[in-house]
């Protein structure tokens, strides 16, 4: 049961409510990276990693600290402080373990803090009242749909790189077309779920 | 006081169509007209708020601790603005739901504070506010009108019994404009109208 | 020096007036049926639509300056496959504004013939889908008699035809048996989605219709048959696995309109065999989840256009060499 209800939550987060596609979290980075591959799956690989934990460290300082002390209103000056040390320390992570990561994601990489998708992710976490296993997966796959939306734009924009797109739909007017696109096709994901 | 600091949040530095941030506010609220007005409006109020806060205590801020302080002073902001929301109007509050928390990552304001306020005495700060604001409040106006116009045939001006709400008769509205595939294809139109408006007045210099 | 074209397939101009003029003409016996079992709404339905796609493509070109090549028949072929997407009843303009999107936004925008990523007459199709449900999901029975009593209209349909449910929303809703009941038995029930005697989108229903246009087009030489019957055989093999009637899926629904006549648009397929495929593969797997598992009763629309999607993906992992460009 518990497991179908998590398969359930994942499959939702990345698909049928597709963060990027769907609820608009994360748009800043989703075009601003989706020029090429590599970056592409390296960040959604870094956001999903982020969104994970931050939804299980949110979900506990909700819990003991901001429930039980009563200080609801700490909210958002608590949750974005969090995110912001998670990400530094998954900065200082990643240029320890793997440079070349750190070398490509770069401003990238500080910036996930701002991604409006983390934040959004344990906001909406809190309101669904999820518990720490629930939130986990929807951090989770909330970051997995956010990685196949940028794998499935920065393929797109790398083959039209070479397509004569009018100069002044060159880049990100042409990206939010696609987008669009994309985003209408994946309506189709919404009656799946009714069971 | 510079007054190119008040207009170049219109269109040279227009934060939706140039900068591009703030776009995740702006494509989930713009279904109906109000909402956008709101949340520019909204967004604004913390901007200024930050920008002047930001700009006066600058030189007292340590280098390092710079970026989380900003934080918490657009934090604070931004709990004030979504706790009065919530009191006073709460239709408002419950359709612009969690992006009034998420305004705290709304890289214009981290942006302008790092940018601007950092560098420049209160007074230029707030004129950067004020125009970054109303340049981000006009755009999202803009296209929240245009989807509302063609997805659900009306403009709504309207909240909590003041103003009103205008319906074109006879109009089978596309519904998909209110959807999100409407918001992207909208925002990637204007974009590329406004690029070729923005392009043309360049190329005449 | 590289030049850069995207699609590899290296058309001359007259070859591409002779591709596209040729898939105009494979959709005749489409057409002809669209008038047999719909009447003559059907015909001017395809008739206004086709001059929308026209008229939007000579507007944009001209706006972006670029040359004007309606000749070469591509904006009549999106046209008409945009309006055999359509339910009899639709109002005229819902084909117009599915036509105009189709070629301002899919097409031209992103770089013209030869360069979209989607399928313009399904993206098209599924744009209007969402912006005017009900008019889309309105269909009528196939005329009993008459088909050039029912004139044009552009506004609504005043029909005297009923209203129904196609077969696959029978099928789903209410048990394929519910809907065998509706014919004398099984064999009459697949004659009749066979020839086209069916509820359904003007150009989708006659099977046999379809099957003859396509076979001109693989004599000429225009489509392969990879993609159409890898496609069509998943479809099959995976209804019957799942426990469906695998011959009704064949020739209900849009599956043999889209199989041959969408999903074998070169621009918007990956270019490989081995790509072709697994673009064959994806699209019959979901094709069948949607028809068995999704909210709507039809899914090749959005199977075609997921796959063009994921069709640049399949070509960078299928393709051997860089073949973008060639040395000039």
């Amino acid at each position: 049961m518990e497991l179908s209800r998590i398969f359930i939550i994942i499959i939702s987060a990345s698909l049928i409510n597709n963060f990027v596609l769907s609820r608009f979290l994360g748009l800043c980075p989703f075009i601003g990276v989706s020029k090429k591959m590599d970056s592409a799956i390296g960040m959604g690989m870094a956001v999903t990693f982020v969104l994970t934990l931050a939804s299980i460290i949110i979900y506990l300082v909700n819990k003991y600290v901001l429930l039980a002390l009563h200080v609801e209103f700490l909210r958002t000056v608590t949750f974005i402080l969090v995110i912001a040390a998670l990400v530094q320390l998954v900065e200082m992570f990643i240029q320890k373990f793997s440079p070349i990561l750190y070398e490509a994601l770069g401003i990238y990489l500080p910036l996930i803090t701002t991604n409006c998708a983390v934040l959004g992710a344990t906001l909406i976490n809190v309101s669904e009242k999820y518990n720490l296993l629930e939130s986990t997966a929807h951090g989770f796959g909330a970051g997995v749909g956010f990685t196949i939306a940028l794998i499935l734009m920065s393929s797109i924009r790398e083959k039209l790189e070479n397509s004569k797109i009018p100069e002044s739909f060159k880049g990100a007017p042409t990206a939010f077309l696609a987008a669009g696109i994309i985003s209408l096709i994946f309506l189709c994901f919404k009656g799946i779920i009714a069971e | 006081m510079k007054i190119a600091e008040f207009t170049k949040g219109f269109i040279k530095e227009n934060p939706i169509f140039v900068i591009m941030l703030g776009l995740c506010p702006t494509l989930a609220v713009s279904t109906k007209t109000v909402y956008g007005l709101g949340m520019g409006l909204a967004t604004t109020v913390v901007l200024l708020g930050s920008n002047t806060i930001i700009s006066l205590i600058k030189n007292f801020i340590p280098d390092k601790i710079r970026i989380p302080s900003y934080i918490v002073v657009i934090a604070t902001f931004v709990t004030i603005v979504d706790y009065m929301l919530h009191a006073y109007v709460p239709p408002l509050h419950k359709a612009l739901g969690i992006f009034i928390p998420l305004i705290v990552v709304n890289c214009i304001i981290l942006g302008r504070a790092e940018a601007f306020a950092s560098k420049n005495n209160v007074g230029d700060s707030i004129l950067d506010a004020l125009g970054i604001g109303l340049g981000f409040t006009l755009s999202l106006t803009i296209l929240a009108l245009i989807r509302e116009l063609l997805g659900s045939g009306t403009i709504t001006l309207k909240m909590l019994d003041y103003g009103w709400v205008w319906k074109i008769k006879g109009f089978k509205p596309l519904s998909i404009m209110i959807l999100p595939p409407g918001a992207f294809i909208t925002i990637g139109i204007l974009m590329g109208i406004f690029n070729h408006f923005k392009m043309k007045a360049e190329g005449k210099k | 020096m590289y030049n850069i074209s995207v699609s590899p397939h290296i058309h001359s101009k007259e070859s591409i007036s002779r591709i596209m003029w040729d898939v105009v003409i494979a959709l005749i016996p489409a057409l002809l049926a669209s008038i047999y079992f719909f009447g003559m709404r059907a015909f001017w339905m395809e008739v206004v639509t086709v001059i929308a796609a026209v008229l939007s493509e000579i507007f944009i070109k001209l706006l972006l300056k670029r040359k004007i090549t309606i000749s070469d028949g591509s904006a009549v072929v999106t046209g008409l496959l945009v309006a055999y997407n359509m339910p009899v009843g639709a109002p005229f303009y819902v084909p117009v504004v599915g036509a105009v999107f189709a070629i301002v936004i899919v097409k031209e925008l992103f770089g013209g013939l030869g360069n979209n990523i989607f399928n313009p007459a399904l993206a098209g199709r599924v744009f209007v889908m969402f912006a005017w449900l009900p008019e889309m999901t309105t269909w009528h029975a196939p005329l009993k008699s008459g088909w050039w009593q029912h004139g044009f209209n552009f506004f609504s349909a005043k029909l005297d035809a009923v209203t129904t449910a196609t077969p696959l929303a029978v099928a789903k809703l209410q048990g394929l048996s519910n809907l065998v009941a509706q014919f004398s038995d099984k064999a009459d029930m697949y004659w009749n989605l066979f020839i086209g005697n069916c509820g359904g989108c003007i150009g989708e229903t006659s099977a046999l219709a379809l099957l003859i246009g396509a076979l001109y087009l693989l004599k000429r030489k225009v489509i392969i048959p990879v993609i159409p019957v890898t496609y069509i055989a998943t479809v099959f093999v995976v209804t019957y696995l799942a426990g469906a009637d695998p011959v009704f899926h064949i020739l209900a629904g849009g599956l043999m309109l889209g199989a041959f006549f969408m999903a074998t648009d070169y621009v918007t397929t990956p270019i490989t065999i081995k790509g072709m495929i697994i673009f064959g593969i994806g699209a019959g797997l979901m094709t069948v989840l949607l028809r068995l598992k999704g909210g709507l009763p039809e899914g090749v629309s959005f199977s075609i256009l997921l796959m063009n999607t994921l069709s640049p993906l399949i070509d960078r992992y299928t393709a051997k060499r860089k073949i973008y460009g060639y040395k000039k």
